[in-house]
């Protein structure tokens, strides 16, 4: 599903976000990417949707050089990554039902494939009776499964999760990665970056840890160190 | 990938509605410097179709009655053969006719009323010396000849206007041209405003995979439309500015035919074309600026 072949990234001033890094993630892995502030994790993930370009190397994406990509397909890449992030980039005026149909329009996706598509997956993340709400009128945690519900609503090949505990409290992300978990497990290959050791070690699944931009450990159903 | 048109439309209500103020200043900027070049095109036109017998160095002009026969032309022809006179060109009556129906194409009865063989062939003269008196004198010898009806020289009157035309149409010119420009600059603003405005909406749509051009596409509108309607006004201004404009000067029937001006307006229709593509395209530039600098992927 992804590959990578000797990607490097140099930011301006010789700042490396990620050196010779190779390997490959199968469909419908689970994968922790863990590493201290700075050690690349973010760029990693944004590598991977072509926010950034690699300075040097190859990223395949669904068997596809994504370098080679010309800039009016990438958003057609993008349409089959799902992103979440700590902060959940939620449109503050617009509902929860708004937030999720508004992902679907800009694709231009057709009216009653959205109204048949958004209830269907606010009850799959659990909030089928906020649909109404505002994100301001809902916890942090709830905030985050719309953001989740909107990333996943278009069922993406890929789901890049960047720090989606980060702002929660302990048994709210306990939450978030059963959902993240249940996505997964529809056939989904879920990237998340985490600092979050306690649901590295609970969950299992394989860890790759970054040290300034190197891929420094690389380990099936790991755990946080 | 199909632009919804009813998205489009909604977002670009709603940019246009959120930056009333600024918006309302662009789409003013563009409508008075719009009209600026409107007017000015309009009275240059109307200038040159007024003088445009006296151009090339046309000093004076003879006018042969209608019935003059071929032997009376004749003699004028040859009179006129002097090495005094650098250029000589003869306009028959279709000729003038041809002439008369431009200039008043606006004032169709005039037109209806008149045939070919009621209008006076002319000689127009180029003398070799332009100095007033001369030209006076050199006109004079014409004037009573058999044949000619009348000899009319170019007066001051219509150099100091041809020359107030030119000074005023480049001054009227430039002034829009600037204006023109910030009226760019404007929508440019307005546009960026609304993009920044916009900006975690656009973060969204990006990543979710929304095109570039569905993302553009309000906001090349909302310039378009801040363009469109300036010109709008300015084409609207135009229309209603001009009657009183004509009323204030004496109208094309109070001349006598073979007076020097004739006030015309021109082709109108062309102008206001003119105006509303000028206006369009400076939306679009505006918007396409603000678009292609700050909306990348």
């Amino acid at each position: 599903m992804i590959k990578l072949e000797e990607v490097t990234k140099i930011y301006k001033g010789d700042v490396v976000a990620l050196r010779n890094a190779t390997l490959e993630v199968n469909k419908g892995e689970f994968v922790f990417l863990v590493g201290t502030s700075g050690s690349g994790k973010s760029t990693f993930l944004r590598l991977l949707n072509k926010e950034e370009q690699p300075t040097r190397g190859r990223i395949f994406v669904a068997g596809k050089d994504i370098g080679e990509l010309s800039s009016w397909k990438v958003p057609f890449l993008r349409r089959n990554i799902g992103c979440v992030f700590q902060d959940f980039k939620l449109l503050t005026n617009k509902t929860v039902a708004e937030n999720v149909a508004f992902a679907l329009e800009v694709i231009g996706r057709p009216r009653p494939v959205i109204k048949a598509q958004v209830p269907a997956i606010l009850d799959l993340v659990g909030l089928g009776t906020k649909s109404e709400n505002f994100p301001h009128e809902l916890s942090g945690g709830e905030q985050q499964r719309v953001s989740i519900a909107r990333a996943f609503v278009n069922r993406p090949l890929i789901l890049l999760a960047d720090e989606p505990t980060g702002n929660l409290d302990p048994s709210t992300s306990v939450g978030i990665m059963r959902l993240l978990d249940r996505i997964n497990k529809t056939g989904t290959t879920v990237l998340m970056a985490t600092h979050d050791r306690s649901i590295v070690d609970t969950m299992r699944r394989r860890v790759i840890e970054l040290d300034h931009g190197e891929v420094i450990r690389d380990q099936a159903r790991g755990v946080y160190e | 990938m199909p632009i919804k048109v009813d998205y489009a439309a909604r977002e670009t209500a709603s940019n246009l509605r959120r930056n009333f103020t600024i918006t309302l200043a662009s789409v003013l900027t563009v409508f008075v410097s719009l009209f600026l070049v409107g007017f000015s095109l309009l009275f240059r036109q109307g200038v040159e179709k007024t003088t445009e017998r006296w151009r090339g160095g046309i000093e004076f002009i003879v006018f042969l009655s209608p019935t003059a026969n071929p032997d009376q032309i004749n003699a004028v022809r040859t009179a006129l053969d002097s090495p005094e006179i650098e250029k000589v060109t003869f306009v028959d009556q279709n000729a003038a006719f041809d002439e008369f129906r431009e200039l008043f194409k606006s004032q169709p009865d005039l037109l209806q009323s008149v045939t070919p063989d009621i209008l006076p062939p002319s000689f127009r003269v180029v003398p070799r010396d332009k100095d007033a008196r001369t030209v006076e004198d050199l006109s004079a010898q014409f004037r009573g000849k058999p044949g000619v009806k009348e000899v009319v020289s170019a007066t001051e009157t219509i150099k100091l206007v041809q020359k107030l035309s030119n000074w005023a149409t480049f001054f009227i010119s430039g002034v829009a041209f600037v204006l023109l420009g910030v009226a760019v600059l404007l929508i440019l603003n307005t546009i960026r405003m609304a993009m920044y405005a916009r900006r975690r909406e656009i973060e969204v749509m990006k990543l979710v995979g929304a095109t570039n051009s569905f993302i553009r596409v309000p906001f090349m509108l909302e310039g378009l439309i801040q363009g469109a309607s300036g010109a709008a006004l300015a084409v609207g201004g135009l229309v209603v500015a001009l009657p009183f404009l004509e009323r204030g000067l004496p109208s094309a029937t109070d001349f006598p035919l073979f007076s020097g001006i004739i006030p015309a307006t021109g082709d109108r229709l062309v102008t206001y074309v003119l105006i509303a593509i000028v206006g369009c395209l400076v939306g679009a530039a505006g918007a396409g600026a603000a678009v292609s600098r700050f909306l990348d992927v």
